[in-house]
């Protein structure tokens, strides 16, 4: 065996590579993500200027693509505080391939969840409005409204996954800064904060990121909750459910599981980091996809056995029009996506093919976009009286927004794989001992 | 006069760290810098365990309290029921106070452990250790 020292040499080399001058590929995706994030601001900023009336959405269904684009990045997002915090509170090993990767894509996503309220508000300039203080009246926030939990519960959210993703970095930064000259290196040397390994700053270091896991644990599984009851607060046949909230943060680990997949297959294949990202750490993963979207199923499943057994005729009608009814092929669909095509990798075959994993991961993505819009419009479109029902159509703007949204995270992410360490090398280093 | 020695491997770094304290050299004259924690040598050196569980216990307290404070002060500061519920309603301000526990833990736990690690460290920012990252050393301080 070579020596420890030639190891870790090694390790470093091969994840910095990432950080040196990129192939044709990486900017190639970099340029089709920021077109796409440039397309999604054009469209907003068209919305601005003309008016809400450029969205689809109107009564009946008030929330439509832009709640369900809020809900779905803020899914995205949990799983990647699930495989950092509670995989490491499980002590899980696999989790250090993916865990630098997993809290960057959490931190992308609530940003770009967290314009999707601001988007929807028409005139975005008074988003203060959200926060907590007095009025001119001298009148408070409703405390007891959801939409408030939600601004302190994301808020909280983005705060604690960046200390979290950034104190995870810190000694990683002291290496990159051995690595890099002039300004770079200036900036990795401020942002490594003069880490130099000592024994109290190991000991200081181990008890932050054990409080930090231990506090972020609760906090990932109340975020999606409060997500859910802005649905399940109001008497909405369809959402006024109590299974809302455990339901809602499965699907939310399962949807980030999948985008986890989404974003490391072509970033192993494109940064050549075989060595560390093994087909066996997918394997886990895909597990954790498959375990997550039988309990989505069985959320689906309970949800119709509640309404059924309840005998409330407007909860029996809504989910009967939400199979049967104008939105019945995405209903479908989202099934065939979220419930059908992940019971193929019980196939150990398939479950250990990575072109596999990641076609279906993107099947995933769909599939739980669907099933929030599902949800929202659905319900909307039909609550209880026949003479406010209606139907919604997203219109090419929030298309594009949606689009947006999209290239914003991916924009964010590519930048993130060239100028930071991708994988934990301290950790790596640890375990390879 | 401080001394100090490098190694390449973890074993020879522990093994000499032993060999040290055993010879009589008090731990707190010894500072370690390695790649990753080494549990070994801080159950040789007896490293103390971490007080930062008080910053965070602090944290976590006080965003309790204040969740809780904040949400039923502004209830009373102006009483107006809405939606028919009592003007102090716990559960609803429970979600707030849970949040800001989760906050405040998370912001105080990282302010603790900056100062409790002496980090930013303006020395070490201007001088970067060049050997942090792959190597284990052991330093003594001098004498005087």
């Amino acid at each position: 065996m070579s020596s420890l020292k030639g190891t870790f040499d090694q390790l470093e080399r091969d994840v910095l590579a990432a950080m040196a001058k990129p192939k044709k590929s990486f900017w190639l995706a970099l340029a089709v993500s920021s077109l796409m994030f440039a397309v999604g601001m054009g469209c907003w900023g068209w919305q601005i200027y003309k008016g809400l009336g450029v969205a689809g959405i109107t009564n009946p269904v008030g929330w439509g693509v832009y709640i369900t684009d809020f809900v779905f990045w803020v899914g995205i997002a949990h799983s990647g505080t699930l495989i950092s915090a509670v995989l490491f509170l499980f002590r899980a090993k696999f989790r250090n391939s993916f865990n630098r990767t997993a809290e960057a894509m959490t931190i992308f996503a609530v940003m770009t969840a967290g314009l999707f309220p601001l988007i929807h508000l028409g005139r975005c300039w008074l988003f203060y409005w959200l926060f907590p203080y007095p009025n001119q009246r001298l009148l408070w926030v409703n405390f007891r409204s959801p939409l408030v939990w939600d601004v302190f519960a994301v808020s909280t959210y983005f705060t604690v996954s960046l200390i979290f993703w950034y104190v995870g970095m810190v000694p990683d930064l002291a290496i990159v800064r051995r690595y890099t000259t002039g300004v770079k290196q200036w900036i990795f040397r401020i942002f490594s904060l003069g880490w130099r390994g000592t024994r109290y700053q190991w000991e200081h270091y181990g008890k932050l990121y054990m409080f930090l896991a231990a506090l972020a644990t609760p906090l990932v599984i109340s975020v999606h909750s409060v997500v859910s009851w802005d649905f399940a607060m109001s008497v909405v046949p369809g959402w006024h459910t109590t299974i809302f909230a455990p339901y809602f943060v499965a699907g939310a680990i399962f949807s980030g599981t999948a985008m986890v997949i989404t974003l490391v297959v072509p970033m192993r294949r494109i940064f050549n980091l075989e060595t560390y990202i093994t087909v066996s750490h997918f394997e886990s993963l895909a597990k954790i996809l498959l375990f997550t979207s039988m309990i989505v199923t069985y959320s689906y499943i309970v949800e119709y056995v509640l309404a059924f057994y309840s005998g409330h005729e407007f909860e029996i009608a809504h989910f009967l029009y939400r199979s049967f009814g104008d939105y019945k092929y995405l209903y479908w669909l989202m099934l065939l996506c979220n419930s059908l095509l992940p019971l193929t990798i019980f196939v150990k075959k398939l479950r250990r093919n990575l072109t596999y994993l990641f076609i279906l991961s993107l099947f995933v993505n769909v599939g739980m976009w669907l099933e929030r819009f599902v949800i929202i419009v659905s319900s909307l479109a039909k609550d209880y009286d026949p003479y406010a029902w209606g139907t919604y159509t997203p219109t090419l703007i929030e298309a594009g927004i949606t689009l947006g949204s999209f290239g914003m995270f991916f924009t964010f992410f590519l930048l993130f794989t060239k100028y930071l360490p991708v994988l934990s090398i301290t950790e790596i280093k640890e375990i390879s001992e | 006069m401080s001394k100090q020695w490098m190694f390449d491997e973890k074993a020879d770094f522990l093994a000499k760290l032993r060999e040290l304290v055993d010879g009589g050299v008090d731990p707190h004259d010894l500072e370690t810098m390695t790649p990753f924690p080494v549990h070994e040598a801080d159950h040789i050196l007896h490293t103390r365990t971490s007080r930062l569980r008080f910053f965070t216990l602090a944290g976590t307290l006080t965003g309790l309290i204040a969740g809780f404070a904040f949400t039923i002060f502004t209830v009373m500061d102006w009483p107006l029921i809405t939606g028919g519920k009592p003007l102090i309603s716990l559960p609803p301000f429970l979600v707030i106070a849970f949040e800001l526990t989760i906050l405040l833990g998370g912001i105080l736990s990282f302010v603790g452990f900056l100062a409790l690690a002496r980090l930013p460290s303006v020395k070490n920012v201007l001088q970067p250790p060049k050997e942090y990252g792959n190597r284990f050393v052991i330093q003594q301080r001098g004498e005087e």
